[in-house]
């Protein structure tokens, strides 16, 4: 055996833990319209450089499945939010761009930022097999959702090693519970845009758009991706069931993000999702008595 | 008349004879043939173990041999499961001792339309409906066996639990393995999803020409 195919016999056994070797970045998806390829093609470098040429075709194939479906405009923007949910900010996310920011100013900047991240949260970045014993152990000592604070610091050779400690993680990303949580969400998010065009075309847009409220992470994400549950499942999942008889799906999401506060209890947004059902509901007997 | 010597003897002849098993367990391609080794060199050190009272040794080999015993059994019972399943009633439950549990709360969703496949479920209980098209699958219902074999390996539709219950999953990547380590089973794994597709080719030919015979009477 030449040393090049033991090599490559060793590289693909070792794949898991080792950086991926394709870094040959996925074509741009047959017939996609010229308004889209900015966005899409810009979202192929996020995702390059987020994880790797795997997960960037991963994004290409699912843009694919939208292409010659929708206008160019919607198609742009669903790559575009699709591309920055799936860049999600972890802590491997964080020290990759405070590394990146380090390098591209040929290591002047030299700063500390300091993040509030939840004992959860940190642990859901590990692989699940790692995870699964440190989540365990840290729910019976009721530590789970205790507060950590995390620096991130260029400032000394110290925090930049640990920085590219972190970053390294990133190869082990794909195995991590964090990752499995977003893949169904990103999934969740086309599969109601998909059923929106056949059932309400005129809704798809406030669907795309919907991805807006979960950004970040710690407090604010989990709050946004609360909401977006809510919503979904209040709203636009019973109207494609056809459950809920409402005509206007795109003005009722509007109104119900309107009534979406910082609120881990969302009485605002569960009241207003509660009034637009019901009178959804009440429009739709009176239509059915008439 | 010391012996001693000549059981140390016996146990270096042994010891020696016991490698060339142990070459030839290593050299194996296939798990079966690999079992049939370990196993054979699992009694062969044991026996050279007795005389010279390693006992270790022969506490060791004992435990390696049950495992290697009981994992050709699995294999040997996968095979006849499999050809077993190809001639009768097409039926996956062979694979039932591979998956593992996953309980589903009602609303969620097994796997989405479009998305890649890399898994297949076994129903238990609960009920699931496929969205897209409005239909509920029975328990016992196999889910995703031809999405390991598509060349574009994604959903075609979304499965959707109904109400709470239990799917066993097993991910392409375990059934690759088990084909790849064994030749026997690879080969009836083939004829038996080759028989079901063409059992879906013959149910919906059926609905063709029921629904053509209805569009004649009317």
């Amino acid at each position: 055996m030449s040393d090049d195919g033991l090599l490559s016999s060793l590289r693909y056994l070792f794949a898991d833990f080792l950086d991926e070797e394709d870094t040959t970045p996925p074509f741009l998806p047959d017939g996609l319209p010229e308004e889209a390829v900015p966005a899409v093609s810009e979202g192929i470098h996020l995702l390059m450089d987020y994880q790797g040429a795997t997960y960037a075709r991963l994004y290409v194939d699912r843009v694919k499945r939208f292409v010659g479906r929708i206008d160019a405009g919607l198609l742009a923007e669903i790559a575009r939010l699709m591309a920055e949910r799936m860049a999600y900010e972890d802590a491997i996310r964080i020290a990759q761009c405070k590394l990146a920011e380090y390098r591209d100013s040929g290591g002047e900047i030299l700063s500390t930022d300091i993040k509030q991240f939840r004992f959860d949260e940190l642990v859901d970045a590990l692989p699940e097999i790692a995870a699964d014993p440190v989540l365990m152990v840290l729910g019976k000592i009721g530590w789970e959702h205790r507060r950590v604070s995390i620096p991130f610091s260029t400032a000394s050779r110290w925090g930049l090693r640990r920085l590219k400690a972190e970053a390294w993680l990133r190869r082990w990303r794909r195995f991590s519970i964090r990752y499995g949580q977003e893949r169904v969400w990103v999934e969740r998010w086309l599969h109601m845009i998909a059923r929106a065009l056949l059932k309400q075309p005129q809704s798809v847009g406030a669907i795309v758009d919907t991805a807006t409220m979960i950004k970040g992470h710690g407090d604010a994400y989990r709050q946004g991706l609360a909401d977006w549950h809510a919503i979904i499942d209040g709203l636009v999942k019973p109207v494609f069931d056809g459950v809920l008889p409402l005509d206007d799906l795109a003005d009722a999401i509007r109104q119900a993000r309107e009534a979406a506060m910082p609120d881990p209890r969302q009485v605002s947004l569960k009241r207003a999702i509660a009034e637009i059902r019901a009178r959804a509901i009440g429009a739709g007997g009176n239509a059915a008595a008439e | 008349m010391d012996t001693s010597h000549l059981a140390e003897h016996a146990g270096t002849a042994g010891t020696l004879f016991a490698q060339v098993f142990v070459v030839a367990t290593l050299s194996m391609k296939t798990m079966i043939p690999l079992r049939v080794f370990a196993i054979l060199t699992n009694f062969i050190l044991i026996g050279t173990a007795i005389p010279s009272h390693n006992y270790a040794t022969i506490v060791v080999q004992t435990l390696v041999l049950g495992l290697n015993s009981y994992r050709l059994h699995q294999m040997l019972q996968l095979v006849r499961d499999v050809k077993k399943s190809v001639t009768s009633n097409l039926s996956m439950e062979w694979l039932k001792p591979f998956m593992t549990e996953r309980p589903c709360k009602a609303g969620e969703v097994l796997f989405y339309k479009d998305e890649a496949a890399d898994s297949m479920f076994y129903i238990v209980s609960g009920r699931y409906r496929l969205v897209e098209s409005g239909i509920e699958l029975p328990i016992g219902a196999i889910v995703g066996e031809f999405g390991m074999l598509t060349p574009s390996n994604v959903r075609t539709q979304t499965l959707e639990c109904a109400e709470s219950g239990l799917v066993l999953s097993v991910t392409y990547d375990q059934v690759e393995q088990l084909y790849v380590q064994n030749p026997a089973f690879g080969f009836y794994f083939l004829k038996l999803v080759t028989a079901r597709l063409f059992q879906n080719i013959g149910r919906l030919e059926q609905r063709l020409e029921q629904q053509a015979l209805a569009v004649k009477i009317a």
